[in-house]
């Protein structure tokens, strides 16, 4: 689910940069840094502009400022039960892998319905019905989450497609 | 799963009442039964007084995991002695056979969670994995095994074996030098028609140079995808490589685009745990029957029963293997030297020894020699290396320094440009030689190899047919397992008849068949190869390196040739250096049947699986060693002894002669040296010595010489020593000082020794006596008599040698 959330960082930076295009030299800085990085709860998604940098503390020893950036941005947590979109990036006989933008999902042989068999003998291997479901690498997918857990800067999941509206998307 | 009573509890213990009866469903933390344990403890009553009772607890034991009660093994009453007996058992709606990330495949529950019911972390449970591409996915040995069952019938039904595939050198060939593209761009230049098919790639993630877009160069196999068309038929083909996972999968597009030989069979450096070894097993967990490597180092794999070992693939000369900086340094002597250099080197090499013209020499020397001075070069910067290696512990700088030293290399071929450098070299020596050309047209026997010198010289050579070799060998392992396996389908009918007979149940027979194992069948074929030989190494094997478990020798061995450290009467064939004729080598020759040959010999028949005909590997041998002069020998042995035999056979070496009084002093103070350090073989070649102190003060020298000889083979060797570095460094200079002003003997003395016919020729006799005896006697009398002709030899050399100073 996306979220709009308020998040602090502090953000050091060389006094080279020190001037007039400082502002943009720390916006540059957040949004190379942040967005897209994985806290282990969420994922951020998106800094939106208007941010509030403290003033700049100079650390003794370096030269280095440090600036406490308070900002706004879209998060994305996923949580146990939640149906989401994905690209298949490896299938193997015991199930294939699912990438959801930062979270690694995967669905085991237990959670894809009975008539999707694994045909190992496909070049490149396949999950298939035999029908139009064909879940191979680059597959568009979509699954439900049934069990989440996070490590520091990861997560993983295990997604399911034995329930209705799930499964490879027609493109 | 059954539920042990654990330990920690106040033994014995009373099963009271049970909570629940079978076909119960229990959830985590209900409570299964009640129990209640005695103990004695002390209790005060209101006057302060204490004394003992024994009391009597009751305690709830709750369920550690969900599921249904399948059956108890305790009742009402029983008494339970000590931890570890069964007390019910639960059958688990999932069992967590596989897990993703800590979490259960299955259920989704985390598997990592511990609280105080816990008796053991489920994610125990699943601790195997055999995922190509993932670390995170693990199963348990159960459904590990489950799965290669699955894959077995697969593969046996398509009538396929598992076939292993290493990258760098195997298949392909990488440098990331710049020059490649140039040559690339320009079809003028020689390289062109090399290089045109190099494909080129860079990585997005490429942490490890710390140089902006870094270009790595591919080279295929000639005939690689053919190789995989064909192979794909016979086997279901993995990648398993040293490399990181993005160059392993940018490699994998190239070598196969359409991804239908290895589809995701991808393993890589970053899923395979550690970066010093390559397991069958973290493919294949249980069963490895079926499976066949390639690969061009064997000592990666432990020297595996299933591995093909391949010709190394070295395209671009002296960029060697880009990834290889994290596994254990190969030696390398040898394969760095000979590869390149084809067989017709050996004549040329030879008269580049008897010394033509030096300006004939370049000529003759630079069509084969793709690699300037790389033998030199590359021996002494192995030594550096190694010296490096050792000083680095094991430890995370070890790490870190490998990182460093890949970073180094890689930088170092985008920086210096060796391909360049040494193209550069090639096209001065082809102008020098068309000079040469012009000031002499005709030299003996030379104008024609002139003749082609006209174009310009291309540094890389696209003439690799490793492949073809790699093929017959895989087809024959494929058919050979085939067929076993349809002998052993056949036989049932025979098994039928056992089975009525009551011999064999017929559940221990599995309904597939027998299904024969790689790992017998490619040493049973292997072993027929060189069969009945005995192969001695002279001037291969660096010194002081244990011989038996050289690399070479194990590979040698694997074809069923047997390695003997001493040229005797059951030896077949001496592998020597063709650049130096050494002790072994000077005795090998003296016996007609002995087959003197050079490396590469043993190179074809290792890589051919076939007894190649030694012919065009054998090392010529003058006349005067076929008659084994004494004298020469005597003369040779001094300077090898010094030098750099190989030191495999200290115990015969005989006296050092010119050597003036300062230079025996500093053999005294190294003999000092060695006495503080000496080991087993050493004392072993000393107590030899011992013996004969008393017979001849010549021997007493030699017995100092001997050990210097052992300590020269400490020096020269860089992998076995546990010296420390420095001290291994000032060895070192002071054996390569000795080296060098020692080799500039070998041709005065040789010289020297000549204009005596009159000397030579009864030794002549002599040494053929000798040579007579050597056969009829056992290899103990060999021994002596062995030493008996040394000490003749060293009287008759003491006597010439006083002779020529009286002149």
């Amino acid at each position: 689910m996306f979220f709009f959330k308020e998040l602090e960082k502090t953000i050091q930076l060389h006094p080279s940069y020190f001037g007039p295009l400082i502002r943009s030299h720390i916006h540059r800085e957040l949004l190379l840094k942040e967005e897209g990085s994985s806290t282990g709860k969420f994922t951020i998604v998106c800094i939106l502009d208007s941010f509030d940098i403290s003033d700049g503390q100079v650390i003794p020893g370096s030269g280095a400022a440090e600036y406490t950036v308070h900002y706004k941005a879209i998060v994305w947590r996923p949580y146990k039960g939640e149906v989401m979109d994905g690209v298949v990036t490896s299938v193997i006989r015991a199930g294939f892998f699912v990438d959801c933008g930062s979270l690694q999902a995967f669905v085991g042989r237990a959670m894809i319905p009975t008539d999707i068999k694994f045909d190992a003998n496909a070049t490149p291997p396949q999950w298939t019905d035999n029908g139009d479901q064909i879940i191979e690498k680059g597959t568009n997918i979509r699954i439900k989450i049934k069990g989440l857990r996070s490590e520091v800067d990861k997560m993983y999941a295990i997604g399911t497609m034995k329930e209705d509206y799930l499964g490879p998307l027609q493109s | 799963m059954k539920i042990l009573s654990p330990p920690g509890l106040h033994y014995p213990i009373t099963v009271g009442e049970l909570a629940k009866r079978r076909d119960d469903e229990v959830k985590r933390s209900d409570p299964l039964f009640t129990y209640f344990y005695e103990t004695v403890v002390e209790e005060g009553d209101k006057w302060g007084e204490t004394k003992e009772v024994k009391k009597r607890f009751p305690v709830k034991f709750e369920a550690s995991i969900d599921g249904a009660i399948k059956e108890w093994f305790v009742k009402q009453g029983s008494v339970v002695q000590r931890p570890g007996v069964s007390l019910l058992e639960i059958e688990e709606p999932c069992t967590h056979e596989t897990q993703f990330g800590g979490l259960c495949v299955d259920c989704g529950k985390d598997m990592t969670e511990v609280d105080y019911l816990t008796k053991e972390v489920n994610s125990d449970r699943a601790t195997v994995n055999m995922t190509h591409d993932n670390i995170a996915l693990l199963v348990s040995q159960k459904e590990a095994s489950r799965a290669e069952e699955d894959s077995k019938k697969r593969l046996l039904s398509a009538k396929k074996l598992s076939l292993i595939v290493d990258l760098d050198q195997t298949v392909i060939h990488t440098t990331c030098e710049r020059t490649i593209a140039e040559w690339q761009a320009d079809p003028e230049n020689p390289n062109y028609d090399a290089v045109k098919d190099v494909k080129s790639f860079q990585l997005a993630d490429d942490a490890v140079s710390h140089v902006a877009a870094n270009w790595y160069y591919v080279k295929m196999r000639p005939g690689l995808q053919d190789f995989f068309e064909r192979m794909s038929k016979l086997y279901e083909m993995h990648i398993y490589t040293m490399a990181t996972r993005a160059y392993a999968q940018a490699v994998a597009k190239i070598i196969d685009p359409e991804r239908k030989y290895f589809g995701d069979r991808i393993l890589s450096r970053d899923e395979n745990y550690t970066d010093k070894l390559k397991s069958l097993h973290r493919l294949f967990p249980n069963n490895t029957d079926m499976a066949v490597i390639i690969d061009d180092r064997a000592d990666i794999w432990g020297y595996s029963e299933n591995l093909v070992r391949v010709p190394v693939f070295n395209f671009f000369p002296g960029a060697g293997d880009i990834n290889a900086s994290f596994l254990p340094k190969q030696q390398e002597l040898v394969t760095q030297a000979s590869k390149g250099k084809s067989v017709e080197i050996a004549p040329k090499a030879k008269m580049e020894i008897e010394g033509e013209a030096p300006a004939i020499l370049s000529v003759a020397a630079s069509p084969t020699e793709t690699v300037p001075a790389e033998p030199i070069d590359g021996a002494t910067n192995e030594l550096e290396q190694q010296l490096l290696a050792m000083g680095a512990g094991e430890s995370h700088e070890k790490l870190e320094e490998q990182a460093k030293e890949q970073e180094k290399v890689i930088i170092a071929q985008q920086t210096e440009r060796p391909l360049l450098q040494q193209q550069l070299v090639l096209d001065k020596e082809d102008e020098e030689a068309e000079e040469t050309e012009t000031a002499e047209p005709a030299e003996n026997g030379h104008s024609q190899s002139s003749e082609h010198h006209k174009h310009r010289h291309s540094l890389l050579h696209d003439d690799d047919r490793g492949l073809e070799v790699i093929e017959a060998n895989l087809r024959l392992v494929h058919q050979t397992f085939y067929d076993e396996y349809r002998k052993h389908r056949v036989v049932p009918s025979g098994g039928r008849v056992a089975e009525l007979k009551g011999e064999k149940s017929p559940k221990k027979r599995p309904r597939d068949g027998h299904v024969p194992d790689i790992a017998e069948i490619m040493p049973r074929i292997k072993g027929q190869t060189l069969d009945s030989c005995v192969i001695v190494f002279s001037g291969i094997i660096p010194l002081g390196m244990d011989v038996a478990n050289s690399d070479f020798a194990l590979w040698v061995k694997s074809f069923g040739a047997e390695i003997s450290l001493n040229v005797n009467k059951y030896t077949t064939h001496v592998i020597a250096n063709p650049d130096r004729k050494t002790t072994k080598v000077k005795k090998a020759a003296r016996y007609p049947n002995i087959k003197i040959v050079n490396a590469e010999w043993m190179f074809q028949c290792c890589t051919q699986w076939k007894h190649v005909d030694e012919t065009p590997y054998l090392i010529e041998m003058d006349d005067a060693d076929r008659g084994g002069s004494p004298f020469e020998e005597l003369e040779d042995d001094s300077i090898n002894v010094s030098g750099d035999e190989n030191g495999l056979e200290p115990i015969e070496s005989p006296v050092q002669l010119d050597m003036s009084d300062d230079q025996w002093k500093s053999m005294g103070d190294e003999l000092d040296d060695f006495l503080n350090e000496s080991d087993g073989t050493e004392d072993a070649s000393a107590s030899e010595s011992e013996s004969v102190v008393s017979t001849n003060s010549t021997s007493k020298r030699k017995r100092k010489r001997d050990p210097e000889s052992n300590d020269n083979s400490e020096d020269d060797d860089s992998d076995a020593s546990i010296n420390s570095a420095s001290k291994l460094a000032r060895r070192k200079r002071r054996t390569m000082e000795r080296v060098t002003s020692l080799n500039t003997v070998v041709n005065a003395d040789k010289s020297s020794g000549l204009p005596s016919p009159e000397t030579t020729g009864p030794e002549e006799e002599q040494g053929e006596e000798d040579g007579k005896t050597f056969d009829p006697q056992g290899e103990g009398a060999d021994l002596d008599s062995d030493f008996d002709d040394g000490l003749e030899a060293e009287m008759m050399a003491e006597f010439e040698k006083s002779g020529s100073e009286d002149i």
